[in-house]
């Protein structure tokens, strides 16, 4: 579903990311681990279409996406939910979730919404309520949802757990499993191991801005010495 | 019922700063840029509404030529003179926006001659009254012109999925562009929308002092900056009671402090007052 070859990006002079490829069928989840600094979240932004990509090319079902805007990537099915989730700190939760779903028909925005305060029933109090002024696992729980809103076929999750309680980020977990149980394709950038590689099919470990090791989540578990060399004590 | 009247007229000129003011802070929010050329948009509005009118005898038709000939001159100016400027620092673009402004007056002196031009009918100076009060039948056009519009701008921003993107685009554009908004059309859009609101203000000042001359922008151009300071830059509500305020204020200061103090000058002592007490205008976050 999901091919990037030899990916090169970066901000203005600064490279961040050096030559990364990796690919994901349809339906599975692929973990991407790196220390801090690694180039993670430049590569989501990158396949979002937020960095400078200086090479390499990203396919996206049949079509090279590399050059697309970040707009026409919406609207083939790439969605994100991004580090710091920056959520429409002056919208309301509804609106942030309307917002996500600016490009389908009202009608299919309206089931969507429900779709997601199924998911999320503690939203359902706060739909009227400022994002900004949300706790941070309400706030996570509407970034996935306005992800979910745009119907993708590719979610894109940087640091789910990211300063949550932990009861909040089994709710996240929990969400993300039941996502991926309907077919939902998923890349997850963490930090943190256990829960991301119990949900994980793939793992790609990034090291300062290159692919350091990839396998399956299972070969990962089995030699936690691999993640260890990379993920600087992180876990 | 003196004071009555005092604060009728003041919303009367509350009004009017307001819906100058709003789109400069719509424009600010979006563009960070002071975009002080909006007064020149004002005059060109008022000058077209004057002309057409007189031209075809319907003050609505000319109205309504002039608020989509200045909205698609915003677009414009937005495209020749601010996105070229966008990766340069904000100052840069004020200054070209103060020099748009000037070069648009002195444009409206060559081309409509420095003596100003009027309207050819006079039903404007007719009075309505009502119970015991009276007013000009321009101010009556002015306040109900005010609330349509501003009630158009509530629930455009408000209630549809448009408004929303438009506020998201002014959050977070990277975002609202990753969910499939148009960032470029918003900044079309809201410059459209916010030089249309100039063409209605300048032709209503137009109608009230059945009067257009190319300088007519100045005192318009710095007291609607000085409001959007006060309502806390880019804030639109607050941006709107500031108008009000003022305007009620300028009122009353008239009476009292007008042997002494020009009525223009009490919003700059106002501002100042204001800004040293809470920095961040009255309305201001932080
Ligand atoms: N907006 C930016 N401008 C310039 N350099 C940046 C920017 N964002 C990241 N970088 C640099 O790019 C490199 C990769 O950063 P990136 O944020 O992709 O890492 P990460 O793996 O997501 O790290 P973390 O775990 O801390 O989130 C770092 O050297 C970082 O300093
Ligand atoms: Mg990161």
């Amino acid at each position: 579903m999901l091919e990037v070859r030899d990916l090169v990006c970066g901000y203005g002079h600064l490279v961040a990311v050096h030559g990364v490829s990796f690919s994901v069928k349809a339906g599975e989840a692929l973990a991407i681990l790196g220390a801090n600094g690694a180039g993670k979240t430049s590569t989501l932004m990158a396949l979002a279409g937020h960095v400078d990509i200086k090479g390499g090319s990203i396919t996206f079902g049949d079509e090279d996406v590399t050059r697309a805007t970040p707009m026409d990537r919406c609207g083939r099915g790439i969605a994100i939910t991004p580090e710091g989730r920056r959520l429409f700190s002056d919208l309301t939760v509804r609106e942030n979730l309307m917002v996500g779903g600016y490009l389908r028909s009202m009608a299919r925005a309206k089931i969507n919404l429900e779709k997601v305060l199924d998911l999320f029933p503690r939203l359902k109090e706060r739909l009227h309520n400022r994002a900004g002024s949300l706790s941070g696992g309400e706030q996570q729980m509407v970034s996935i949802g306005r992800a979910m809103m745009a119907e993708p076929k590719l979610m894109m999750i940087d640091e789910v757990s990211l300063g949550l309680m932990p009861k909040n980020v089994d709710i996240c977990y929990e969400a993300l499993d039941k996502l991926r149980s309907t077919g939902l394709t998923l890349i997850l950038v963490e930090q943190s191991l256990e829960r991301v590689l119990s949900i994980a099919d793939q793992v790609c470990v990034l090291d300062s801005g290159a692919v350091a090791w990839t396998g399956s989540a299972g070969e990962a578990r089995g030699n936690p010495e691999i993640l260890d060399a990379y993920m600087g004590g992180a876990h | 019922m003196l004071y009555i009247e005092l604060a009728l007229q003041g919303l009367v000129n509350g009004s009017m700063y307001a819906i100058v003011a709003v789109g400069l802070t719509l424009i600010y929010g979006l563009l960070r840029v002071l975009h002080v050329a909006h007064a020149g948009l004002f005059t060109l509005g008022a000058y077209i509404t004057v002309l057409l009118t007189n031209a075809t005898g319907s003050l609505v038709a000319g109205t309504l030529i002039s608020m989509l000939v200045v909205g698609i001159v915003g677009m414009v100016v937005y495209r020749l003179l601010y996105e070229p400027l966008l990766a340069q620092p904000p100052y840069v673009a004020l200054i070209a926006s103060i020099g748009l402004f000037i070069a648009m007056e002195e444009g409206y002196r060559i081309i409509f001659g420095p003596y100003g031009n009027s309207f050819a009918s006079t039903w404007l100076t007719e009075r309505v009254t009502l119970g015991p009060f009276s007013m000009a039948a321009a101010d009556v056009a002015m306040l109900l012109g005010a609330i349509v519009l501003l009630i158009f701008l509530a629930v455009l921003m408000g209630r549809t999925r448009l408004g929303m993107a438009w506020r998201a685009t002014v959050t977070d554009p990277a975002m609202a562009r990753s969910f499939g908004v148009d960032t470029i059309k918003v900044r079309y859009g809201i410059f459209f929308v916010a030089s249309v609101f100039a063409a209605v203000a300048g032709s209503l000042v137009a109608v009230l002092n059945n009067l257009v001359e190319p300088t007519m922008g100045d005192v318009p151009s710095y007291k609607s900056l000085a409001i959007i300071v006060l309502g806390g830059l880019g804030n639109v509500t607050g941006t709107l009671l500031a108008s009000l305020l003022l305007g009620v204020i300028e009122a009353y200061g008239t009476i009292y402090t007008g042997a002494y103090l020009d009525r223009d000058a009490i919003a700059f002592v106002f501002l100042i007052a204001v800004l040293m007490i809470r920095p961040q205008g009255l309305f201001g976050a932080r």
